[in-house]
């Protein structure tokens, strides 16, 4: 009777999904959770009502009408959806690393929805990330925010009205340390850290200068229309305190010299990303106003790489800087639950400070900590449903939702893979999916199954 | 040397006049028209004469002075139209070897790299003499737009007739549209898809203030610069005016997507060319007011199985099932759409192809059309060509049997009024160890190429092993190159008197890495270079049993 009436809720769940995908404008009431709300502390038995993708009341006993989906939340832990703050996921294309500045390169042309490490990234309970160019130039491409909205049209994954932002990059990666050079190439410009810095004050300087000519031929200076760049217009938001600078970056050092070379032109880092050398000079961050983005425990991958220490993301906290944590990776995008609870073991950051730094803290440093990032009224419905508490690492998440809009429900999941194997199972039987009977081109083998001893780290899809 | 090819060149354009078919008239009679423009005549007579149609109808009678033709179980098509192939084109110059990132620039007047030229024309590079389109014309082909592959502007294309001597005679229309793929140019700006965005962007824009410029300039040049002679930027002006239409090759849904959001930007007419996830985002390619060169080179699973393998993805498995569904949804849509090879190995297989898509949905004249009216249309040549009506170009395939049926046969084609009788292709042989297509590469003198190689190439410190899948067609050389990093379609391939030589792509750490491969067959064992932005590395290995 079990198995029956199992099945026929299967049935009906992978029937409905689509339309419950696509039709839910309607009211959700989850009721009777464990709210962590990331800023005012945990709430028990607490019912959260969403109404037009907005977190519309808190409290307990809420009520819903007629056609409110009602989720029951009782014995669950409910976050805010998590925010990773360096993400290369969804994308086609990582770094243009013909130049040493591409700041014309926009992330927003190369965005793939259909990528299936988004939906893996919302099983982990991710909703919204900071996709950046890698970090092959001093000056790479123009970063996009976005919200993991799987099965959406692309243009719906933009964060409307999140600020602009642009790649920086410092140390090894930009300069070249690693690559060798055959058959007669030279190196790239700059090949040195000095050369780095360089690259990046030549760029503000050009980008003045641009923004001169243009302010003269509005002024009727002059007569002929300059020529737009797609090179410095970027470069002058940055100037005008319009763009958010991310800088990737290791050593301490070059880091201090990026905040006092914006400094000097008048504007403000908006995130160092790596800092793995963020605790050494973390009141001077404070003082600048920067935020951090840093992986939680992950150093000694290279030499610009070794000087870190677990307790790097408490130092900065201590020190009144916004860090938050971040992936960098598709892989461990879906666990960045369990690299905040490491914040509370090194140091011992307290658990709403930790969860910050996966949530409202990533927000604040893509500029949208107005409209999520916490369960607070009136705050987007960026809502994740953990069936334990999420630093645990039992814990996994049973439903993630996006401005109330669920694109994530491991129920749903679960029910749906009956249907999807004989889906596949009637797809492989067709003609042009079957392997040729002779000849053909071998398949792509996984590297890890063609070398043994292989460092995961090495192809879980990093870019650091 | 040069004086020889110079006097052969001399002699092939005087020949030309010789065997031009001005004067000759055909009639086909008792035949089956499939008009296209109006309705099918079921018993009638085509008369064609100085490359021309003369007269069609159910009542026409034969010219005295016409060569008869017995049309009885035959159907008279207008002539198909390929409307995107590579055909008849010089081979692009090899790069030299050894070219990184340093590779010497050639002494150009462009400001743009190779492969970043818009003003390339296609009409600029075709090769003399028409037994290079024997094949195409073989599976019925009288038309192709034909354009080179490689870069981000592929250049200007060129619709021809697949017929006459020289370029003068074959060309109908040029340029017919701008070709624009997502693509690279290996070891320079743009290396990436977002650079390929950025610097086509910045073209754009460049172009629009080189319009304004020009126009201050004409106006009243004292006191300004003159604007400089930018070929490239010139070339784009007429795609801004949307005199002339911009192709881009996008065939998955986010291609498509992408292609269009670019064309809005800078309010290009839109074509585009592949397509064959067009069914997944037909609204906006309605919005866009788009017109598809559907590809029927209908994908299908070429990869052998492999227990090491991770099964293919469901979204492969679904393209490949709903490909050619998608025809079909385009026609329902109203969406304007022509049929093109798509770069398949084997022509003869195009008029099967179409008849998938008429299995998949689409229906029969609709098939027909996108075959040879409706390209006419995209391309604005309507008038002159793509249907049976008198006073049009004398394109016309005679076919016997079902034309969507893999038996057919094309009995007669008739180029610009000029008689092609195909003969049936050679039976291929199929001896031990000979790929297909070995024969008619040893027939004409060039070493046999085919098979399927394990290879090593010996990047220092990690060497990577694959295969290399070679198909011959006599110079004409196809397959995949398959390794860790993918399967790689070669372009570009031929076969040469010393071995082989073809370029393709490989995605490597996010970005498509152009890559040109030369080497040679002995026996079984193959050899040769890979030439890649980071330098040359060599590659050996043997065939597989």
């Amino acid at each position: 009777m079990k198995k029956i009436l199992l099945s026929i809720f299967a049935t009906l769940m992978v029937g409905l999904l689509p339309a419950s995908l696509s039709a839910q404008t309607g009211d959700v009431l989850i009721k009777n959770a464990t709210v962590m709300t990331a800023t005012r502390g945990t709430l028990e038995n607490t019912d959260i009502l969403i109404r037009d993708g907005k977190i519309s009341r808190i409290g307990r006993n809420l009520s819903a009408g007629a056609n409110a989906r009602v989720i029951d939340a009782t014995g669950k832990y409910v976050t805010p959806g998590i925010i990773d703050a360096h993400s290369h996921t969804m994308m086609n294309a990582v770094n243009e690393g013909s130049l040493s500045v591409t700041s014309m390169t926009r992330i927003r042309d190369v965005l793939n929805p259909s990528d299936i490490a988004i939906y893996r990234g919302l099983a982990g309970g991710v909703t919204a990330a900071l996709l950046l160019h890698g970090s092959a130039n001093a000056i790479g491409g123009q970063s996009s925010s976005v919200k993991l909205k799987y099965g959406r049209p692309v243009e719906e994954y933009l964060i409307a009205g999140a600020p602009e932002g642009i790649k920086f990059a410092m140390g090894e990666n930009p300069k070249r340390s690693s690559q060798t050079f055959t058959g007669g190439q030279t190196p790239r410009y700059p090949r040195t850290r000095m050369g780095v810095l360089e690259v990046m004050r030549d760029a503000f300087v050009r980008a003045q200068d641009y923004k001169r000519s243009w302010d003269d031929y509005r002024a009727k200076k002059t007569r002929v229309m300059p020529r737009r760049d797609m090179e410095l217009e970027p470069i002058v938001e940055i100037l005008e305190g319009k763009r958010l600078v991310h800088a990737h970056g290791y050593r301490s050092d070059e880091q201090l010299n990026l905040l006092q070379l914006a400094e000097e032109f008048g504007f403000k880092i908006g995130t160092l990303q790596h800092g793995l050398e963020a605790y050494k000079f973390a009141p001077e961050i404070a003082k600048h106003g920067a935020g951090v983005s840093i992986f939680v425990d992950s150093w000694s991958y290279k030499l610009e790489a070794y000087d870190s220490i677990p307790y790097n993301a408490y130092i900065l906290w201590k020190n009144g800087v916004n860090v938050s944590i971040n992936s960098d990776s598709n892989e461990r995008m879906r666990r960045l639950n369990l690299d905040a609870a490491k914040v509370m073991k090194y140091g011992g950051v307290p658990e709403q400070d930790a969860l910050k730094m996966i949530t409202l803290n990533p927000a604040i440093q893509l500029g949208i900590g107005n409209r999520t990032g916490s369960i607070d009224l009136n705050k987007d419905a960026d809502i994740v449903i953990w069936s334990e508490h999420p630093f645990s690492p039992y814990s996994h998440a049973e439903v993630t939702m996006i401005e109330g809009v669920v694109y994530f429900d491991r129920a749903g999941d679960i029910a749906r893979r009956d249907a999807m194997a004989k889906e596949r199972e009637a797809l492989e039987k067709l003609e042009v999916n079957r392997a040729p009977g002779s000849g053909g081109t071998l398949p792509r083998i996984p590297t890890e199954r063609l070398r043994g001893d292989i460092d995961h780290g090495d192809v879980d899809g990093g870019h650091r | 040397m040069k004086v020889k090819f110079f006097l052969f060149a001399i002699a092939a354009i005087g020949l030309c006049s010789v065997t031009t078919a001005f004067g000759q008239s055909y009639a086909i009679t008792n035949a089956r028209i499939v008009t296209v423009s109006g309705a099918t005549i079921e018993r009638g007579t085509v008369v064609v004469r100085d490359g021309l149609i003369e007269s069609v109808g159910a009542n026409v009678n034969a010219p005295a002075d016409a060569k008869v033709f017995d049309g009885n179980g035959l159907t008279v098509y207008p002539g198909f139209f390929d409307t995107l192939s590579s055909l008849g084109l010089q081979p692009p110059q090899p790069r030299p070897a050894g070219t990184g990132q340093q590779a010497t620039p050639e002494p150009t007047t462009s400001n743009y790299p190779v492969g970043f030229r818009p003003e390339d024309m296609a009409a600029d590079s075709i090769r003399v003499g028409e037994d290079q389109f024997e094949a195409a014309r073989n599976a019925g082909f009288t038309s192709i737009l034909t354009v080179g592959r490689t870069g981000i502007f592929n250049g200007r294309s060129a619709i021809i007739n697949l017929a006459g001597d020289a370029a003068s005679a074959m060309v109908v229309k040029s340029p017919a549209a701008i070709h624009i793929s997502f693509a690279t140019i290996p070891g320079t700006y743009p290396g990436s898809l977002l650079g390929m965005f950025s610097a086509t962007r910045q073209m754009f824009h460049d172009a629009k203030r080189h319009q304004e410029l020009i126009k201050m300039y004409d106006a009243d040049p004292r006191g300004i610069r003159r604007p400089p002679a930018d070929r490239s930027l010139e070339a784009l002006l007429p795609a801004l005016d949307r005199t002339v239409p911009v192709v881009f090759n996008a065939n998955t849904e986010i291609e498509i997507i992408r292609a269009i959001d670019f064309a809005k930007e800078f309010n290009l007419r839109l074509i585009i060319a592949g397509g064959q996830e067009a069914g997944k985002v037909i609204d906006r390619i309605k919005a866009a007011d788009a017109a598809v060169l559907f590809s029927l080179n209908l994908p299908k699973r070429t990869t052998a199985a492999s227990p090491d393998a991770d099964p293919e993805s469901l979204d492969l498995l679904r393209f490949r099932a709903e490909a050619p569904k998608a025809a079909g949804k385009l026609a329902a849509a109203g969406v304007k759409f022509a049929f093109q090879s798509g770069g398949m190995t084997n022509l003869t297989d195009f008029t099967a192809s179409a008849g998938k898509a008429v299995e998949g949905g689409l229906n029969r004249d609709a098939a027909i059309r996108a075959m040879t009216l409706s390209g006419a249309e995209i391309f604005g040549i309507n008038n002159r060509t793509g249907s049976i009506e008198t006073g049009k170009i004398a394109n016309l395939t005679v076919v016997r049997g079902d034309l969507f049926d893999k038996a057919r046969t094309i009995t007669h084609v008739f180029v610009d009024g000029k008689l092609f009788e195909p003969k049936a292709p050679p039976a291929r042989p199929t001896g031990p160890g000979q790929g297909t297509g070995t024969g008619p590469g040893t027939a004409t003198g060039l070493p046999a190429v085919a098979g399927n190689f394990s290879i090593t190439i010996d990047i220092p410190g990690q060497a990577l092993t694959g295969t290399m899948a070679l198909v011959q067609q006599g110079p004409t050389l196809t397959g995949t190159l398959q390794t860790q990093l993918g399967t790689a379609q070669i372009r570009e391939g031929k076969v040469t008197a010393n071995g082989f030589e073809y370029a393709t792509s490989v995605e490597f750490g996010g970005s498509a890495i152009d890559i040109f491969v030369r080497g040679k067959v002995a026996g079984n064992e193959i050899s040769g270079t890979i030439d890649s932005p980071q330098g040359t590395v060599p590659f050996s290995g043997t065939r597989n049993p």
